[in-house]
């Protein structure tokens, strides 16, 4: 035992500070001297982390994975080399073994069980077994609710999850304050890790984790599956690692190793700062970022739900921040991560913070001074909002609808913390541990405290960010944007959220406002590339080449390896009109990430545009393969059966985008003319009725309305709705076209051909060439006086053109252009 | 058929290209030719090069043979030629002709080229003056400048109108404005 240890802290240390040759190096030293599990996992860690998935998977697999930890591992490279037969053989058994049911993988797995869930998720998912991926998802999240990504990919699969459920608080102050005791612990392990004598320094904070821990044991755990581990110490402390992923390993095969285990947790988000190597300093550090933050408050005194605001608290809280200035600031210097917590401030919760002041104003504020902090946390919620700059905005609103007093108060304090905040908000919005920094030993309730709080601040955080999400994912696109706006503003200025709105807009359609949210995404985070392809066709359907040539330019040099670049190129090419240049550019998108549907829909696109339907049906299909809930590619078959004329099939794949994405007005309309397509006239017509009455403004159903009006005959209603469409869009040459053959239908040769010369004069690259044929098939069916009469009457509609005051176009190309078009057809017929 | 005289072109015929009115739909078809030295086939024809060209190498008339997979529409054929480089080698007169296979074809067009040095473009036309729809495409070198035996042809290219005026209710709406345009068009 004690041979390893130094080598393992070795190894760790090298593992947490990136070098990962070393820590390999050290791993098949030791792997070779003591060929145990635990040197085996870590070796196969060394090499996991090392970015060598395909190594750690030959070696577990010669040694076939004796511990769960092992077979996660295992599990994990497999996902990575796309291997789900057997990742998902190793997790939970298969037709051939023995299935498992969750109960025994959760009890198999134990702590890590909420990552092995959602690990399998991945693997149901893709292997087209929806139903089971998100039955394991709900159980990750059921286990441990920080796991975002599993609930992003839930509401991808089209679940329509309750937030409030998901992201609630476990009953009882247990959740899973853990983690952020955790970190804390964590953090002072590793600084006596490199310290000879371990053992007693990974005690030495242990004892009050133990405390903590014991504490936290009596809580009834929801989050984590720790409860089910020995309360010893080292374990205890390990539990709360298992909600952070990296521990657990370490955790469950270092029993007794206290200052191994703690070594080697990277705290992800917890970035552990150069922490005095003093016992208790550590747990006050992480304290005082994000637990305390009011945020989170749950009240373990008060009440069990802890997040009810407790309006009496109020009066307790004074404004008394400036002792506790110095100190945040070296606090919050030290734990950025903690950021995360002060975001969650929970405004909403004036009360709970007066609470958490009133109760656990000695526990939270025991961070600073005793007295202090609670008074001061108070004073930051109410009184200094302003003082923070994100919230100066939504002072009011923000106060009371974010969560994150704390963390707020934290901020104001020192203006490092504003940027950490923004760092963190880019990230998921994790459990950021803003610590006060004020080390001071903390009673183990006061710890329990801080961590409910700060828990409770972060589940609200994700609440709220989850039903945006949620609504987005169901494309409720109204609905989504108001959601996010509802986030506190330091967290709505970030990356992630402010491409969530863009995105929403996207889907609804305004460009114009999603290309303006984008690009305020890509100034405050030139690396981010999350939104950047939906910004890129935004670019594309406003035509603003400019900008799409410098997005795709700035993303080249960024990172060649991801789809978004390739496609903001792509769609670069496709708006310059050189497909085959922009067919490359998808194509090489699909190479860099086969698992990314809308890449396909793109490139099928393409092919569209250069009339390759049976290529451009295969990559739809090929995007329905990787997402079935893209709507795109569903709208892009159901394009390419239209164009076949093959209008059921069209109907149908319409129906289907339609089912998934029920506010787009173009699915709608696309639907409405493939009804009509087919002779269901009326059915057509119910359609875009429907469709005008939720949108009444909507242009494209009102002239498909129109033009099936025209077609059923039904003149005069025609004419109206393009009377009104002509007030929406007056420069749609193709409402003039409508309108003259409705006149021409009606008899009215005169109001015709002034339509039709309209129409023309709006379209003078004569795109719509049916304009030119019909005016010539206009005169084609006149007689000779007639068109001489018109003749002589298209100049005098030119100055009418003027008269009438229509679109500047018209008014100045009236007279040219209209008279050697006249006179080009008249010598067409005269020959 | 009539024969049309072709002077000097250094006109810029990608212009419709560009503006997305029309397309090349060579890369649709097969392409083959009645003889060729080694090293001078339908690649150089065919790629985007002015430096290399196709050489006949048998009996004229030198044929090129485009056969598309399904009936197309031609907007027109141009042809790049360079008396300065080619002397004796540029063709002098070109028949174009069209037809179901290559035992159905006829002459929809004659070219006379004198002294080319770029783009010779020729609009198809059939007798009601629509764009010619056509399974086969067929241009024959009748006879060179200098009444050269083999021709030298750098580049052909073979376009279609873009969306074109496709008969049937297949058809969607083409929008002129903006707004429409993005709204019909779900990317």
């Amino acid at each position: 035992m004690l041979l390893q240890e130094p080598v393992q802290a070795a190894i760790w240390d090298a593992l947490n500070h990136y070098s990962y040759g070393d820590a390999i190096f050290l791993a098949e030293r030791l792997y070779a001297e003591v060929s145990n599990n635990d040197a085996l996992h870590l070796l196969a860690t060394c090499y996991y982390r090392g970015g060598r998935p395909t190594q750690a998977y030959m070696l577990l697999q010669k040694k076939s994975c004796p511990t769960p930890q092992c077979k996660f591992l295992m599990a994990r490279c497999c996902l990575d080399t796309k291997k789900y037969a057997e990742a998902e053989r190793m997790l939970a058994g298969s037709i051939l073994t023995k299935p498992k049911s969750y109960d025994e993988i959760e009890a198999e797995f134990g702590a890590m069980a909420c990552h092995v869930f959602s690990l399998l998720g991945q693997l149901y998912s893709k292997t087209d077994r929806v139903q089971k991926a998100c039955e394991c998802y709900k159980k990750s999240l059921k286990l441990n609710p920080l796991l975002w990504k599993s609930y992003e990919a839930l509401c991808q699969l089209g679940v329509k999850v309750d937030p409030n459920q998901v992201f609630s608080m476990p009953a009882v102050m247990a959740a899973p304050p853990p983690v952020p005791i955790v970190i804390p612990i964590v953090q002072s392990q590793p600084v006596p890790q490199a310290q000879p004598p371990p053992p007693p320094q990974g005690h030495t904070p242990g004892t009050d984790d133990v405390a903590v821990t014991n504490t936290i044991d009596t809580i009834p755990q929801t989050i984590t599956t720790a409860t089910t581990t020995t309360p010893g110490a080292v374990e205890t402390n390990t539990t709360p690692r298992t909600i952070c992923s990296d521990f657990t390993p370490e955790n469950s095969t270092h029993d007794g190793k206290g200052a191994d285990l703690w070594a080697p947790i990277r705290p992800t988000k917890f970035v552990k700062q150069e922490i005095p190597p003093e016992g208790p300093k550590p747990i006050k550090v992480l304290f005082p970022d994000g637990y305390l933050s009011p945020s989170f408050g749950v009240m373990l005194v008060e009440s069990p739900s802890g997040l009810d605001p407790n309006p009496s608290a109020l009066p307790f809280i004074s404004p008394n921040p400036t002792p506790i200035m110095p100190e945040d600031t070296v606090l919050d210097a030290k734990a950025p991560s903690k950021k995360v917590v002060t975001r969650r401030k929970q405004s909403a919760k004036p009360p709970v913070f007066s609470l958490s002041g009133n109760s656990n104003t000695r526990d939270v504020s025991s961070q600073q001074q005793c007295g202090n902090p609670p008074i001061r946390r108070s004073s930051r919620l109410f009184g200094n909002s302003s003082s923070v700059k994100e919230n100066n905005k939504t002072q009011g609103k923000s106060r009371f609808t974010s969560p994150k007093g704390v963390g707020r108060k934290s901020k104001s304090r020192s203006s490092k913390s504003q940027q950490e905040l923004n760092e963190l908000n880019k990230s998921d919005p994790s459990a950021g541990i803003k610590s006060s920094g004020h080390p001071e030993q903390l009673s183990s309730s006061q710890i329990v405290h801080m961590q409910q709080q700060s828990l409770g601040g972060l589940l609200k955080l994700l609440m709220g960010v989850g039903k945006a999400y949620s609504a987005l994912a169901q494309y409720d696109c109204r609905k989504a944007v108001q959601l996010f706006e509802e986030l506190p503003e330091h967290q709505y200025n970030t990356a992630w959220v402010l491409a969530q709105i863009g995105r929403a807009y996207f889907e609804r359609g305004d460009f114009h406002k999603a290309a303006s949210v984008f690009a305020e995404v890509h100034r405050l985070e030139p690396y981010q590339l999350l939104g950047m392809d939906r910004y890129s066709t935004s670019l594309w359907h406003l035509q603003r080449e400019v900008e799409l040539s410098a997005l795709a330019h700035d993303l080249t040099q960024l990172d060649k390896s991801c789809p978004q670049t390739w496609i903001a190129t792509g769609n670069c090419f496709s708006l310059q009109k050189e497909h085959d240049v922009a067919i490359k550019f998808f194509r090489r998108a699909i190479q860099v990430d086969p698992d990314y549907a809308y890449a396909y829909t793109l490139l099928a696109h393409e092919y569209v545009f250069i009339e390759e339907l049976d290529k451009a049906l295969a990559c739809f299909r090929n995007g329905l393969r990787v997402d079935s809930r893209h709507y795109n590619a569903w709208y892009g078959v159901g394009m390419i059966y239209y164009k076949q004329e093959k209008f059921s099939l069209a109907e149908v794949h319409f129906r289907r985008a339609l089912s998934i994405n029920p506010q787009s007005s173009a699915l709608i309309c696309h639907v409405g003319v493939a009804q009509h397509a087919q002779k269901k006239t009326e059915q057509a017509l119910s359609t875009l009725n429907r469709a005008i009455v939720n949108e009444p403004r909507n242009s494209l159903c009102k002239f498909h309305k129109a033009s099936i009006l025209l077609a059923c005959d039904r003149h005069k209603e025609a004419l109206e709705e393009l009377e009104e469409l002509k007030q929406i869009i007056p420069t749609e040459s193709l409402v003039y076209f409508l309108m003259g053959k409705v006149h021409k239908k009606l008899g009215n040769t005169h109001l015709a051909l002034m339509n039709f010369s309209w129409a023309m004069d709006l379209d003078p690259k004569g795109v719509n060439n049916q304009i030119k044929e019909a005016i010539d098939k206009r005169y084609a069916t006149e007689e000779d006086d007639t068109l001489a009469r018109l003749t002589d009457t298209m100049p005098e509609t030119s100055p009418e053109l003027g008269e009438e005051g229509h679109e500047g176009s018209s008014q100045s190309l009236s007279p040219e252009d209209i008279d050697p078009d006249l006179q080009a057809i008249e010598s067409d017929e005269s020959l | 058929m009539a024969t049309k005289l072709s002077g000097n072109q250094d006109i810029d015929i990608f212009k419709d290209e560009k503006d997305g009115k029309l397309r090349e739909v060579g890369n649709q078809a097969v392409w083959s030719l009645s003889s060729c030295k080694p090293g001078f086939g339908v690649d150089q024809l065919r790629d985007e090069s002015h430096d290399t060209y196709w050489q006949s190498d048998g009996p004229q008339p030198h044929l090129v043979n485009i056969q598309f997979h399904r009936k197309t529409t031609i907007h027109d054929v141009c042809i790049y030629a360079d008396y300065k480089s080619d002397e004796s080698y540029t063709p002098n007169r070109i028949s174009v002709r069209v037809g179901n296979h290559a035992n159905d074809l006829t002459e929809v067009e004659q070219l006379e080229l004198t002294e080319p040095s770029g783009w010779v473009c020729v609009t198809l036309r059939d007798s009601s003056d629509r764009p010619i729809r056509t399974f086969m495409l067929q241009l024959a070198v009748l006879s060179n400048h200098q009444n050269g035996r083999d021709t030298h042809i750098r580049r052909i290219k073979v376009r279609s109108p873009d969306q074109s005026s496709d008969v049937g209710a297949g058809r969607l709406p083409m929008f002129t404005s903006r707004e429409l345009q993005q709204q019909a068009y779900v990317r």
